[in-house]
């Protein structure tokens, strides 16, 4: 019963991490046979690659910058649709829809948002007498990887709070009716009750929003600068399929590749590791 | 807890600030917070269709309001040059091969994993722990190779098979759960009245197991079908493209119709919209259980 299942994963999963990682010591062009040239493609990308380290930077950047503000955002949100109040079903919906929606609508969409000419953004600056800060935000060095982070923030936000949502409405009430009898304000409620009931959820909400920071970023970044302007929104994957798909450098950009492997896996393991020992200590 | 709380109360300053303000002003407050929520969440869509339905010159100069004068002929005019049609009759066909291709080998494997001693189960599980977390973008170029060498690039089925092979161990492991949740006396029960695994497995096991089902269909469906990537390493020749590849490369295009790109999006993204509002309950339950199960 297993064998299907065994088939899929050894061709689709299994040979690809392993065939990575033998290219990643050849220089292959895809076509003639790959030549063996040891850790040189790893060597020139630490020493010799600026735009690789550009991106790497760009990766790390991009990575801790959502996981911080979706996981932040999204729990402050959860407390406010938390409450029995009006609409909140509503206000619920709306701020999940962008979750649906694929990384290129939405990339193209604001895009469009960020356009000088006719875009969004810069006109509700206008309305709003802030001129100062017109600016052409995709091709401003300065702003266009911030623009395109704020963009990931923009579609994950609303997963988050669901998923912090869920964490809230399994605490018990009466532990908080308790904690009002005792005379506990809001904020030591918050402190004291909520945040250490919620850290098992938590837990799932920062690891799977570190999980895609370092890898889903290409669809934005592809669609809305591809990399520009001058290399300050290269992020590893775009570096690693221009090298591929337009130099033919495919022994280098398995290399690269199998560094993003050991980055992902090694954050990935670690933190489970670190999440799973926490988890006793509250 | 209780006296720990009443020791750092006195000098809490938001404890004696929500004291100060009225409860009245704090539910202004949290509303004033979720409608700027909701307005940027839901605006830019807004726009977006303010815009499918402008004129040029409309969409230049009236940026922010709706359209002063409906231009349906957009519609028209970009469902032809950007092919939806075609389009979005592959992403149709790729995500339900896809998903009907995942669903049943991802199914049987992790019944098999739940319920049967065999050899090696141990290690296989595992193997699927381990690989789970793994995203399919960081092996893209030893991937690519496998493709080609099966001969499957640019072809559908080259795709769903990337598409269900690479999402299989997160399934796997997905529904392992749930049916470990079946008590196994219904199991029993019908292996005694004469009923062999695989029956077993199909009329017992997985009508209870639906919810499991449809957490996987809703979760990987959704990823199959807004998926970019690796649609976009795999399959080059235009005829094969899904909606996502569609648009980019309609979007590429050396005139900029602006209208008309907003009508592609439009087309394309009120659809998804209606149907997530629709059934609002299963998306957002599916989307989140998918992920809190791993």
């Amino acid at each position: 019963m297993m064998t299907p299942a065994i088939i899929l994963l050894i061709i689709f999963v299994i040979i690809p991490i392993l065939y990575g990682f033998y290219l990643s010591f050849h220089r292959w062009d895809g076509f003639n046979s790959p030549v063996f040239i040891g850790t040189r493609n790893y060597i020139r990308l630490i020493e010799r690659d600026d735009v690789f380290l550009k991106a790497v930077t760009n990766t790390i950047i991009f990575a801790i910058s959502v996981v911080l503000v979706k996981n932040v955002l999204g729990l402050f949100l959860a407390l406010l649709v938390n409450q029995k109040i009006k609409g909140v079903i509503f206000f619920r919906t709306a701020l999940f829809l962008p979750v649906t929606l694929s990384f290129v609508v939405i990339g193209l969409l604001w895009s469009w948002i960020y356009n000088p000419t006719f875009g969004l953004l810069n006109a509700g600056l206008e309305l709003l007498g802030l001129d100062s800060l017109i600016r052409a935000w995709l091709s401003d060095q300065a702003t266009a990887l911030g623009a395109i982070i704020t963009v990931d923030i923009w579609k994950w936000t609303g997963f988050h709070m669901v998923l912090f949502l869920a964490g809230l409405q399994s605490i018990p009430k009466d532990l908080y009716e308790v904690a009002i009898i005792d005379g506990a304000g809001a904020w030591t409620r918050l402190t004291r009750i909520t945040l250490p009931l919620l850290a098992p959820v938590t837990f799932i909400s920062v690891l799977l929003s570190l999980n895609g920071a370092f890898v889903r970023n290409f669809e934005l970044v592809f669609v809305m600068t591809d990399g520009g302007p001058n290399h300050t929104t290269e992020v590893v994957l775009t570096h690693l399929v221009t090298q591929a798909f337009r130099f033919g450098k495919l022994g280098y950009a398995s290399a690269m590749g199998f560094a993003l492997f050991v980055v992902v896996a090694v954050i990935a393991f670690t933190y489970i590791r670190i999440g799973r020992s926490g988890a006793y200590n509250f | 807890m209780a006296t720990a709380a009443r020791h750092t109360n006195p000098e809490n300053f938001p404890d004696l600030l929500s004291q100060h303000l009225s409860d009245r002003l704090k539910l202004l407050l949290v509303y004033a917070i979720l409608i700027i929520a909701t307005v940027q969440t839901i605006y830019p869509l807004f726009w977006m269709v303010f815009g499918s339905l402008k004129t040029d010159a409309d969409l230049f100069n009236n940026v922010w309001g709706p359209p002063r004068m409906m231009v349906w002929q957009n519609y028209v005019d970009a469902w032809r040059i950007a092919d939806l049609g075609a389009r979005i009759g592959n992403s149709i066909i790729i995500t339900v091969l896809s998903l009907t291709v995942l669903l049943i080998v991802s199914s049987i494997a992790a019944y098999a994993l739940a319920r049967l001693q065999f050899p090696g189960r141990q290690a296989i599980f595992l193997i699927i722990l381990a690989t789970m977390m793994i995203p399919p973008e960081v092996t893209v170029i030893p991937l690519f190779i496998v493709v080609r060498t099966l001969g499957i690039l640019n072809s559908r089925f080259g795709l769903v098979f990337v598409y269900a092979g690479t999402s299989m161990a997160f399934s796997i492991f997905l529904l392992r759960g749930f049916f470990m949740s079946i008590p196994p006396e219904l199991e029993d029960a019908a292996l005694v009245d004469g009923a062999n695994r695989l029956q077993v497995f199909w009329y017992v096991v997985l009508p209870l197991a639906r919810p499991g089902l449809a957490t996987v269909a809703i979760f990987q469906g959704m990823f199959f079908w807004n998926e970019f990537f690796l649609a976009f390493i795999f399959i080059r020749q235009a005829e094969l493209q899904t909606i996502p590849l569609g648009l980019v490369n309609f979007f590429y295009r050396y005139s900029a119709d602006w209208t008309l790109y907003f009508a592609a999006l439009s087309m394309v993204t009120i659809p998804v919209i209606v149907l997530y509002v629709a059934m609002q309950r299963w998306f957002i339950e599916g989307l989140t259980a998918g992920a809190v199960k791993s």
